[in-house]
């Protein structure tokens, strides 16, 4: 398959010979598949916006390369990419309708009237603003907008469909319902699509691929099961959801395990052993959906003695604070059932059990 | 304390009256002194005599002969259209060299648009009358513009610039050339350029960006400004006076010659009925785009 984009290590810096210089991408290699979502995910700051720009021609890297379809991309301006954006604040052109503004990219591309008209309402149908067409942007609601600014970009048929945060400014109901349908438009339309966004839910739940970032430079790249499962480091891990560190020393091996034991003091087993040494210091991670809560046990089954600090309930799940009977405090959650068997309350006994398969050791 | 009326419609109208009685004093009642006096007989010692009259009004088009027949007279109604056309050419003037000036200082990082601003502002300091007689001395015989050349043989006679409907052109579009950058300066600072960069996106080279985008959406400031410089040039008397020498009036010598030396206020004032007339025509053009804007922006 061949590569949609392919970006060189890269580096931009702002600012270069004064007080103000900062990289904001620091040699930053990425190849994204043709017809692929993918997704650039970081917090504020990393740099990910910086790449989309970047792609989309509105920056000039200060060194690197970017690829577009195997054509370099060099000095071209914007206006000679075949790559639209959909702006975080959509930017639509507040003196047009909306089928002006859907129209405006096929324009300028000198198409003939009758296929600008056709696409145009085509592109409309798609995301479900046929009866608007006539309206100004100022007369729609933010999902609308979105929905044009989404039209707009999707109408001169781009290779590459740049996202930057296009649901930041929508409500909650609005921005699950619109994940949905952006995932389903980029099935649809075949169309590369690389979405940047802070939000975790968003990248795992649309993505085929996710590049996290921070500080200017690639984490891991990986599908989400990937990303959520194996994160490489304790940024990423932290990062997608929550997570339980723990620090431990190898202590030995056993057939495909790793036998280590807890600054506390106790034993735990991981499975797969990677290339560790007995008295190595490593972080073991864990999510807090994987650990199992119980109300009877035996320590010596592998079962753990906590009691419960904090009650956190979320409707389907409810999230507990629990401090083992050694002094380590860990996150636990637990789907809410029917007859309220699992449920714990503050200040309760219980026992934890931590399988073998779901920790992880982290690289440093 | 004096207390309020209860009555919401009673208390704006209280509210308002500042506003009125300002429009009132200082516009209505001398809009409304000048369009009596239009339709009274003129006093040949200056004054009027308090007997209704449209002669003013006729007087603007037609003259008696030796037999005391009315005859088309076409001198008045030239200096109509001429004070009109040379004050759409002074507009236009201005808004050539206006936008692309307001332009450049809206690209400039905002610690530097205040002094330009600044600099833009600077003519104001100095008096019209002295300001404009200095183009006397640009653009006149042995002026700034002539001498080397003459000296330089590229030209061996004078260009003969001065007492020119050019002269009097240059002479209003200076007078108002900041009246047109600052509202489009205005309008053009509050511009997302977000947009330009989604234009640039969709695929708009530089030429398009301006026509579609950025000139649209500074209508604005452009009609603002186009008024700033069309509405005092109709009347400008300072510029035609020492740049058209007297020979070419417009309007507003007209209305100033028939006040101050002829003492014809009647026809004076019929005149500046009529200029009148035109700023009006110019304002409902305003109000016009100014409702087609609200349309836009969705505020209706």
């Amino acid at each position: 398959m061949a590569d949609g984009v392919e970006a060189r290590e890269i580096v931009k810096t702002f600012g270069v010979g004064t007080e103000h210089e900062v990289t904001a991408l620091n040699n930053v290699s990425l190849t994204i598949r043709s017809n692929e979502f993918f997704t650039l995910l970081g917090p504020s700051g990393c740099g990910k916006t910086t790449m989309l720009r970047l792609i989309a021609g509105f920056e000039m890297p200060t060194r690197g390369d970017i690829l577009l379809f195997g054509e370099h991309m060099e000095d071209l301006p914007p206006n000679q990419r075949a790559v639209n954006t959909v702006f975080q604040h959509y930017a639509l052109f507040p003196h047009m309708s909306v089928a002006e503004n859907v129209a405006f990219g096929l324009r300028r591309l000198r198409k003939p009237k009758d296929e600008t008209d056709r696409t145009v309402g085509h592109m409309l149908e798609l995301v479900k603003l046929g009866d608007l067409a006539h309206r100004r942007p100022a007369q729609l609601s933010g999902g609308q907008q979105q929905r044009v600014a989404l039209a707009r970009a999707l109408a001169p048929g781009p290779k590459v469909l740049l996202l930057d945060e296009p649901l930041s400014a929508l409500d909650l109901k609005l921005r699950q319902a619109m994940r949905l349908e952006l995932k389903q438009i980029q099935r649809e339309t075949g169309i590369t699509f690389i979405f940047v966004t802070h939000d975790q839910e968003e990248a795992l739940s649309m993505s085929d691929r996710i590049a996290v970032m921070s500080n200017g430079e690639v984490q891991q790249v990986g599908t989400p099961h990937d990303i959520y499962e194996y994160p490489v480091n304790r940024f990423v891990a932290e990062f997608i959801g929550d997570a339980n560190f723990i620090p431990a020393t190898v202590a030995g091996f056993e057939t495909d395990m790793l036998v280590c034991s807890t600054v506390a003091g106790r034993t735990l087993r991981v499975r797969g052993s990677g290339d560790h040494n007995t008295g190595d210091l490593v972080t073991l991670f864990l999510r807090p959906e994987k650990v199992l809560l119980h109300r009877q046990g035996e320590t010596s089954s592998g079962r753990l003695a906590g009691e419960v600090v904090d009650v956190v309930y979320y409707g389907s799940e409810t999230s507990y604070r629990i401090r083992l009977d050694d002094g380590t405090v860990i996150l636990a959650e637990d789907r809410n059932m029917l007859d309220g068997s699992r449920r714990f309350a503050g200040g309760e006994q219980l026992f934890v059990e931590i399988g073998a398969e779901t920790l992880r050791v982290l690289g440093q | 304390m004096i207390s309020l009326p209860r009555n919401s419609r009673t208390r704006t109208w209280l509210g308002l009256a500042p506003a009125w009685l300002v429009i009132g004093v200082f516009m209505l009642v001398p809009i409304a002194l000048m369009a009596v006096i239009s339709f009274l007989e003129a006093n040949p010692y200056g004054g009027v005599h308090f007997n209704f009259s449209t002669d003013a009004y006729v007087q603007i088009a037609f003259e008696y002969d030796l037999e005391d027949n009315l005859v088309f007279n076409p001198i008045y109604i030239n200096i109509i259209l001429r004070s009109v056309g040379l004050s759409i050419l002074a507009t236009v003037v201005c808004l050539v060299i206006g936008f692309p000036v307001a332009y450049f200082i809206t690209l400039q990082p905002p610690s530097k648009r205040n002094f330009y601003i600044y600099l833009i502002t600077i003519p104001f300091w100095t008096n019209l009358l002295i300001r404009t007689f200095s183009w006397i001395l640009i653009l006149g015989r042995n002026g700034v513009i002539e001498t080397p050349l003459l000296l330089t043989g590229v030209i061996d006679d004078s260009l003969n610039m001065m007492y020119t409907n050019g002269a009097i052109t240059v002479g209003l579009a200076y007078s108002y050339l900041p009246l047109m950058i600052l509202p489009i300066y205005a309008s053009l600072e509050r511009l997302d350029f977000r947009l330009v960069e989604a234009a640039s996106d969709l695929y708009a080279h530089r030429l398009e960006i301006m026509t579609k985008v950025i000139i649209p959406l500074s209508m604005p400031g452009i009609v603002a400004g186009c008024m700033l410089v069309y509405i005092p040039s109709l009347g400008a008397f300072i510029a035609p006076d020492l740049l058209g020498g007297g020979k070419r009036l417009l309007l507003g010598s007209l209305v100033q010659f028939q006040f101050a030396t002829a003492r014809n206020w009647p026809f004076g004032a019929a005149i500046a009925m009529v200029l009148l007339a035109f700023v009006v025509v110019a304002l409902m053009i305003y109000a016009r785009s100014a409702r087609k804007r609200a349309l836009i922006e969705g505020d209706l």
